[in-house]
């Protein structure tokens, strides 16, 4: 719109009054609520089979229509407030879904500058004008037209004026000055997604988070007033375990007053957490729900999670990255799921998750930082739920009896920790496991191919290499890393014979499946005579 | 043994040490590993500790101090009456008052009586305003206020039932003195939390009319005591209250706006016939409206109805009565009343007649009933925001241009035309301007 519109009334300048909000003594509470952006008679949901909101992003038709909203606004500027709704609500009409199309207005709303155009400051307009009808009365349209002359007069303006300033100030009537989204359409989806999850977690009376980023679920859900503990799930493994969140209430009835707290966890899980999920109990006017929700439904906007947490000391990086080049059977995982401590949680430092089977070591790195700090760590150790808990303390400490009193592994260090202290600590759990590796395995193993590293059969069966030292492979022989049926490794012998380039003689077994080379030669009776760093030929072994 | 420790904890009683027996409302907390019962049991938990003779360290209660009160009220009989059987069943319970007995009075005196700090929780902004007003004018005490866009806590404060519900787990601990203006509210289901949150021993309930048709006064009567005195408004009548008539105005739809009406009901009509529908209770009406949210014919039908339902409230003729209204009644203080918002805002501004809505701000609405009550206005014209209990005295024309059929809006509007007038009027009027031969009819029917 141009700028025509703040055009010229009454052959004078129209003048502007913006109304300022007044001053507020204003202590916000906790759980004092914003007004959600989109209302709950704006939600939308799908009840078969769940509770589903309908999300849109990447939704051609709904990006399309979000392009269009943002156009209304666009071309309002300039405008009355009704005009605008007027115009948003013909597009209501016209689209399948009026919920949609209220649900971005409402996010656009709060991107859009609406002041009030008048001749005269309304309320002082309107004033005058009641004081002037007291005296003379409006009961007839010729009395109305004698109080404005008079309520004018008072004003030295032009009774038109008057008029036309009474009720400039209503929302209705306010202009819209300035619309400046912060998003495109395709951002406004998922500013839409986020939303809509949110208020469908207003109904919620319970919420079950999983969080790659868990330290800043726990230190939300203390800000938000909610209280949480950690939940195993008995019938699934050790790493089958969430933080349920509540408020204090909940323990005397399902209530949803904690909905907009939920709604603001919402937000901070998705912020900070590369990958998540959300499940919450609904209360949807007396009928139970389930919501489900993940990273893949929900994002913030011009947010990036971080895809693992950031230290909090130089230790701990350094010895992740140290530990992780080792390629170990064991996958290292940072600030995994909280730990139980009595009526509290503590979240480790890392995990370590055996690849062969469902076992997870944690691993607590003790710095020396306040006195305050250790003997916090001291009863956090102690009272922590029963898991596999290694703890690596500073030496200066001095409390590694203390801790290991409290049957947790102990490895000390002074400067860094040594990856080796801990890899040795993992292979005590080895030895344990290897029993229970094994157990599952067969005696006898015949795999179909005719030759086949050996590391591949053990990752078929989901084991480590060493558990098959014990296994028979009837129909191969081993050939250092490799398995190969004997007549295949007889028939590339047939092609193979002495003073022949030893890059001919490998290329010859790679072709059959053998990589192996140098075991497979001297399996063959062979050695290999090497010149230099470039090359080699092959010679018969000696007898 | 060692003391029972008891703290104050978002709205619930944190019991520290508690005895094996349970205690009322307890229940173990795995999360905190403690006790912990729903804050309104707190009176009860302290008495039963009392009886087992246990050591309690009590930190429940953080009450701000409190300078000495005193009301000066002179209470008429039945307002002593209602207090001292309010006093009697242990400061707590409910005073059912008809309309313009004076609920501020006895209030004010129990709040002497309990000296505590104490929070008076009121429906409108208007009634905060009000309260606010009474409170800071008989007592030697900053008065705190809860709502209406400020957020000020004193020893004594007011709040809307909102911000009394958003802060209840907050502030849960600071008053020893409950007050519910129009308690009938608390009956609402998330407005109960306002009761069960608060630790506040003493509890006071006022209300013109007590049970609720959906039967959650029973609630109430859990949370904040039984009827301990009633009234009727014939044991007033006559005596402390002025008398009055009422006259029901029909008023003919325009040929153009008849035909509107009946297009758009047409529309509304034809869909509710093919879809089914019966409209035998208000149920059937939700249906409508849960249809609309998928059904784009369903939502059609409900804006149509919509329009109908504009046209008949805004009939040019009921302008033009009311126009006549007020040339009769000059000089006398009237009072407008009118549900659409739209519609008020058509009055205002074609009588000159100052508006008060829910979109007023609070300054300029204080004002403005300020000046309605010293005269220097003399007529009002109000959306439903002023339907209970505001104080608005000597009002002798009340006219009501559309109505809702819920008899508690009709004979509260009714009641405050009913306080004794100081314009000399003897007897006050209320008119009800009805469109003839629609459904508006048939609501003012049903409340006869």
């Amino acid at each position: 719109m141009s700028l025509a519109h703040r055009g010229v009334r009454s052959g004078r300048s129209v003048g502007r009054f913006r109304v300022a909000t007044p001053p507020r003594l204003y202590r916000p509470g906790r759980y004092v609520r914003r007004r959600p952006v989109i209302t709950k008679d704006l939600l939308r949901v799908s009840r078969r089979g769940g509770y589903r909101p309908q999300f849109v992003a990447g939704d051609p038709d709904a990006r399309r229509l979000a392009a269009r909203v943002v156009g209304v606004y666009q071309g309002h500027v300039g405008e009355r407030r009704s005009d605008l709704d007027d115009a948003l609500e013909a597009l209501e009409r016209e689209a399948d879904d009026y919920k949609l199309v209220r649900g971005l207005a409402a996010l656009l709303d709060r991107e859009a500058t609406f002041e009030t155009r008048a001749p005269l400051p309304p309320r002082r307009a309107r004033r005058v004008a009641f004081e002037a009808a007291e005296t003379v009365g409006a009961a007839s349209a010729e009395e109305r037209a004698t109080v404005l002359d008079r309520a004018g007069d008072r004003l030295g303006v032009d009774p038109s004026e008057i008029d036309s300033s009474l009720y400039a100030d209503r929302d209705a009537n306010r202009v819209l000055a300035a619309f400046d989204p912060r998003w495109d359409p395709e951002e406004l989806l998922v500013q839409y997604d986020l939303s809509l999850a949110q208020t469908a977690l207003f109904d919620a009376t319970e919420v079950r988070v999983r969080s790659t980023d868990p330290k800043a679920l726990v230190s939300a859900a203390k800000r938000l007033g909610l209280l949480y503990e950690i939940r195993v799930r008995e019938d699934g493994g050790p790493t089958d375990r969430e933080v349920v969140i509540t408020g204090p209430d909940a323990l005397f009835r399902r209530t949803r007053r904690y909905g907009t707290a939920f709604a603001r966890l919402l937000r901070t899980v998705a912020a900070t957490a590369d990958e998540w999920t959300l499940a919450a109990d609904i209360d949807d006017r007396g009928r139970e729900y389930l919501l489900e929700l993940d990273d893949g439904d929900v994002s913030v906007p011009g947010v990036e999670p971080l895809a693992e947490p950031a230290f909090d000391s130089g230790v701990e990086a350094d010895f992740a990255a140290r530990f992780r080049a080792l390629d170990l059977d064991w996958d290292l995982t940072r600030e995994p799921e909280p730990l139980r401590v009595g009526a509290s949680v503590m979240i480790p430092d890392f995990a370590f998750e055996y690849r062969h089977a469902d076992f997870r070591v944690f691993f607590e790195v003790m710095g020396f930082w306040t006195p305050e700090y250790v003997e916090k760590k001291l009863a956090q150790l102690a009272d922590v739920e029963d898991v596999e808990l290694v703890v690596a303390v500073d030496e200066s400490l001095g409390v590694g009896e203390e801790i290991a009193a409290r049957d947790h592994r102990v490895v000390t260090y002074s400067g860094t920790v040594r990856v080796k202290d801990v890899v040795d600590v993992l292979r005590e759990y080895e030895a344990d496991l290897a029993a229970e590796v094994a157990a599952d395995l067969p005696a006898e193993v015949a795999p179909e191919a005719d030759a086949v590293a050996v590391a591949d059969v053990a990752a078929e069966h989901g084991v480590p290499t060493d558990a098959l030292d014990d296994v028979e492979f009837p129909e191969h022989r081993r050939v250092g890393s490799t398995l190969v049926r004997p007549a295949v490794l007889d028939r590339v012998g047939d092609e193979i014979e002495a003073g022949m380039a030893f890059a001919e003689a490998e290329d010859a077994l790679a072709d059959a499946g053998v990589t192996d080379a140098s075991a497979a030669l001297s399996a063959l009776g062979y050695r290999v005579e090497w010149d230099g760093l470039s090359g080699g030929t092959v010679r018969e072994k000696s007898p | 043994m060692p003391p029972v420790t008891l703290t104050y904890e978002d709205g619930t009683v944190r019991v520290a040490g508690a005895p094996a027996e349970s205690l009322p409302g307890m229940e173990a907390d795995a999360r905190s590993a403690t006790g912990r019962a729903p804050a309104h049991r707190y009176r009860e938990i302290r008495e039963a500790l009392r009886e087992r003779g246990r050591d309690v360290d009590d930190r429940v209660l953080d009450l701000p101090a409190l300078p000495a009160l005193d009301s000066g009220y002179v209470l008429r009989e039945y307002q002593r009456e209602a207090l001292d059987a309010w006093e009697a069943s242990d400061r707590r319970g409910v005073l059912e008052l008809p309309t313009g007995s004076g609920k501020t009075v006895i209030a004010l005196a129990a709040i002497v009586a309990a000296a505590t700090p104490a929070l008076v929780v009121v429906p409108t902004v208007d009634l905060l305003e009000q309260w606010h007003r009474e409170l800071s004018a008989t007592f030697d005490a900053p008065v705190g206020r809860l709502g209406g866009g400020e957020q000020t806590v004193e020893a004594l404060t007011v709040a809307t039932y909102d911000s009394a519900y958003l802060r209840a787990d907050e502030l849960g601990d600071r008053f020893g003195l409950l007050v519910f203006d129009e308690v009938h509210h608390l009956g609402g289901e998330g407005y109960r939390d306002i009761a069960r949150l608060f630790a506040a021993p003493a509890r006071l309930g006022l209300t013109a009319t007590f049970e609720r048709p959906d039967g959650a006064h029973e609630a109430v009567a859990e949370l904040v005591g039984p009827v301990v005195y009633d009234l009727d408004p014939d044991d007033l009548a006559g005596e402390h209250l002025a008398e009055y008539e009422v006259r029901r105005v029909e008023v003919e739809l325009t040929a153009a706006e008849r035909e509107r009406y009946e297009a758009a009901q047409g529309t509304f009509v034809d869909y509710v016939r093919d879809a089914g529908i019966r409209f035998t209770s208000g149920s059937d009406y939700q249906e409508l409206v849960k249809r609309s949210g998928t059904d784009p014919r369903a939502r059609e039908a409900l804006l149509a109805k919509q329009r109908a339902r504009e046209v008949m409230m805004n009939a040019d003729a009921k302008l033009d009565r009311l126009a006549r209204i007020l040339d009769r009644h000059r000089g006398e203080r009237v009072i407008v009343f009118t549900a659409h918002t739209a519609l008020v805002y058509r009055i205002s501004e074609r009588f000159l007649i100052p508006a008060i809505t829910a979109e007023t701000g609070t300054d300029e609405r204080r004002e403005t009933l300020s000046r309605f009550r010293d005269g220097t206005y003399s007529r009002v014209v109000a959306a439903n925001v002023l339907d209970e209990g505001v104080d608005v005295p000597e009002a002798s024309v009340g006219v009501i241009l559309s109505g809702s059929g819920s008899e508690r809006e009709f004979t509260q509007r009714l009641g405050r035309i009913l306080r004794p007038g100081a314009d000399g009027t003897k007897t006050a009027t209320l008119y009800e301007l009805v469109t003839s031969e629609t459904a508006e009819e048939r609501v003012a029917q049903r409340r006869r």
